[in-house]
């Protein structure tokens, strides 16, 4: 506990008593790690509580001076008077705390309920002008969030990370995973590589942390030999990494999509791309395209391309797209060229005509 | 033969130049039964750089990915992810499920600037998670590929374990590269011919001829007669091959 407080950079005094605010007394009044009060009963805490000056209660202002009128310094010289004139002369609450405090009345507690949205900020002890620099910094924002996410046993698909740079200009670095993720290590490799493309328009002074939505983590129980779970989450973290270095576009899944145009029929999928079942009936279709088409001079009737090419298949009419104004309408032919590289290309019959070389069968 | 040497001879760490390595690295089939032969382990290297030479920058229409598909097949058919890195063209979805890769286990990454696809190509060999990465990187770094980079991309493939194909000119065959296997890749009409340029056992004798999946027949007959002379008639094969919208 006492680590994770370090981490975040927080120093604590720590108590433990028999009841809560026994304890909240004595975290008051000690001052050092070295003279923490640890009373595992009752009698113990009784005997640690007479010492604790009366500052500790923190009293409120008119019942303190009063009883400082009284002559009581210590919680002990409370206890030495009859509690029933007690009560008379400062009032039943105070009573009652102090028998809440050793254990002769029951001190029912609040359940302490988490925030429901994430948002810590961290103010830079100096600006800091290189974003990989404020890895460090958020590091802590970062173990934050995770105690948080572990708290809830919850897991975020979505990071908002916001530099403030004063004069109410932010930059936000949105953080985005492909599956909810609740690891520190695996949140920090992600905003690393935000951060080492990223170039500050201005110095930084604050550095905060928002989840807007945290769903429920969702564990599946793992092999014990096979690591496939492993295997899923290493690819998970690597996509991660390497949309967050070369931005969401850079990786890509691939489906394919129902039209008879090549170029429409295939499809850049972000993410996980849905599984549907190929046409098996179309002629031969090469793995390579050339986007847009390349076009071939033609000599003599003939498409060149470093030399005549040779017709091998063909052709195959391809008309669609009348409708969304995309109008193709072409023969494709398979070729071959003198250096044995196979070639897709169309000609298209419509004026003006042309030979264009669409794929490769790689 | 003395029994001093046949005793250093059982030893593992010893091998004899005209054996393949006694214990060879994990591989994969490769689906070519005459190219496994002639492989050290039966199959393509995993946790090792494969280099693939062809003409034209390592980009080619010649079956140069043919020759990987019955192997990348197999891994996404079990499930295991294969990515692309900088590939030189658009794929195109139809043809790589046609030839039996699940479209889901494929991965493609563009990056565009050189220096961002090393390091896409060494974090995805590095990662345990892929099991075969295939790299373009030499159109990118416009033929300069940096001398330490197919180290680099050697010993992240073996922190990772996968397989790993590097496409490259064939102009680099002379070169030195610390790949433990390298090929070179030739079109020849129907088939495609394998050059075992180095491997981890005796040099190979001579060059493979692979059937690799065409897309049609190829006669040589067909081909002179089209060389020779005009186009196929189209207009009466039109009506038959129309394919309705």
């Amino acid at each position: 506990m006492r680590e994770d407080l370090a981490a975040m950079d927080i120093t604590a005094q720590l108590a433990v008593a028999s009841t809560p605010l026994a304890a909240l007394w004595l975290a008051r009044a000690g001052s050092s790690e070295a003279n923490e009060a640890i009373c595992p009963d009752l009698p113990a805490t009784r005997a640690a509580l007479a010492s604790v000056p009366l500052a500790a209660l923190e009293l409120p202002p008119p019942l303190a001076r009063r009883v400082e009128g009284f002559g009581l310094r210590r919680i002990g010289d409370v206890l030495a008077l009859p509690r029933a004139s007690l009560g008379a002369r400062l009032g039943n609450p105070f009573v009652i705390d102090l028998a809440r405090a050793l254990g002769e009345m029951v001190d029912p507690q609040p359940w302490f309920v988490f925030p429901e949205r994430f948002e810590q900020g961290l103010e830079l002890p100096a600006p800091v002008a290189a974003a990989p620099v404020l890895l460090f910094a958020a590091r802590r924002l970062v173990a934050a969030l995770a105690g948080w996410l572990a708290a809830r046993n919850a897991a975020v698909r979505g990071i908002e990370c916001l530099i403030d740079h004063g004069h109410g200009r932010t930059t936000a670095v949105p953080l985005a995973f492909s599956a909810p993720v609740y690891a520190a290590a695996r949140i920090e490799r992600v905003l690393k590589e935000r951060l080492d493309v990223l170039a500050l328009s201005a110095p930084a002074l604050v550095l905060r942390l928002c989840v807007q939505a945290a769903e429920p983590r969702e564990d599946r129980s793992h092999a014990m030999f096979d690591g496939a779970g492993q295997r899923h989450e290493a690819l998970a973290d690597l996509m991660d990494r390497l949309a967050a270095r070369l931005g969401p576009q850079a990786v890509q899944g691939l489906a394919c999509h129902a039209d008879h145009r090549p170029e429409l029929a295939s499809r850049a999928s972000p993410g996980q791309p849905a599984l549907k079942a190929p046409a098996t009936s179309l002629p031969p279709r090469p793995l390579w395209l050339v986007d847009p088409p390349e076009a071939l001079r033609e000599s003599h009737g003939r498409p060149q391309r470093a030399g005549p090419l040779a017709l091998v298949a063909g052709p195959e009419r391809i008309e669609s797209g009348w409708w969304d104004g995309l109008d193709a309408r072409r023969d494709y032919f398979i070729a071959v060229d003198s250096e044995h590289r196979w070639l897709w290309i169309f000609r298209d019959p419509r004026p003006p005509c042309g030979w264009f070389l669409h794929g490769w069968f790689a | 033969m003395n029994p001093t040497l046949a005793h250093v001879l059982e030893r593992s760490d010893i091998r004899r130049g005209d054996a393949f390595a006694v214990a060879p690295a994990p591989t994969l089939a490769t689906g070519f039964a005459r190219l496994d032969a002639e492989l050290p382990g039966g199959g393509w290297p995993r946790g090792a750089l494969t280099e693939l030479l062809t003409e034209h920058g390592g980009i080619s229409g010649i079956g140069e990915l043919g020759l990987l598909l019955p192997a990348l097949a197999a891994l996404t058919a079990a499930g295991q992810t294969v990515v692309l890195i900088a590939p030189p063209y658009c794929a195109h979805a139809p043809a790589w499920a046609a030839a039996g890769i699940r479209l889901d286990c494929l991965r493609l990454v563009f990056p565009r600037r050189p220096r961002d696809a090393l390091w896409a190509g060494v974090e995805a060999l590095r990662c345990g998670g892929v099991a075969a990465t295939l790299l373009w990187l030499d159109a990118l770094f416009r033929a300069q590929l940096p001398a330490n980079s197919l180290r680099r991309l050697h010993v992240a493939a073996g922190e990772g374990g996968g397989g790993a194909f590097c496409f490259r000119p064939a102009r680099l065959a002379a070169e030195a590269s610390p790949a433990p296997l390298r090929l070179q890749l030739d079109g020849a009409g129907q088939c495609l011919r394998v050059r075992l340029l180095k491997r981890r056992g005796p040099p190979a004798r001579q060059d493979i001829l692979l059937d690799v999946t065409r897309p049609a027949g190829f006669l040589q007959s067909v081909s002179h007669a089209v060389a020779g002379a005009v186009l196929p008639d189209t207009t009466d094969t039109r009506r038959r091959n129309r394919v309705a919208a």
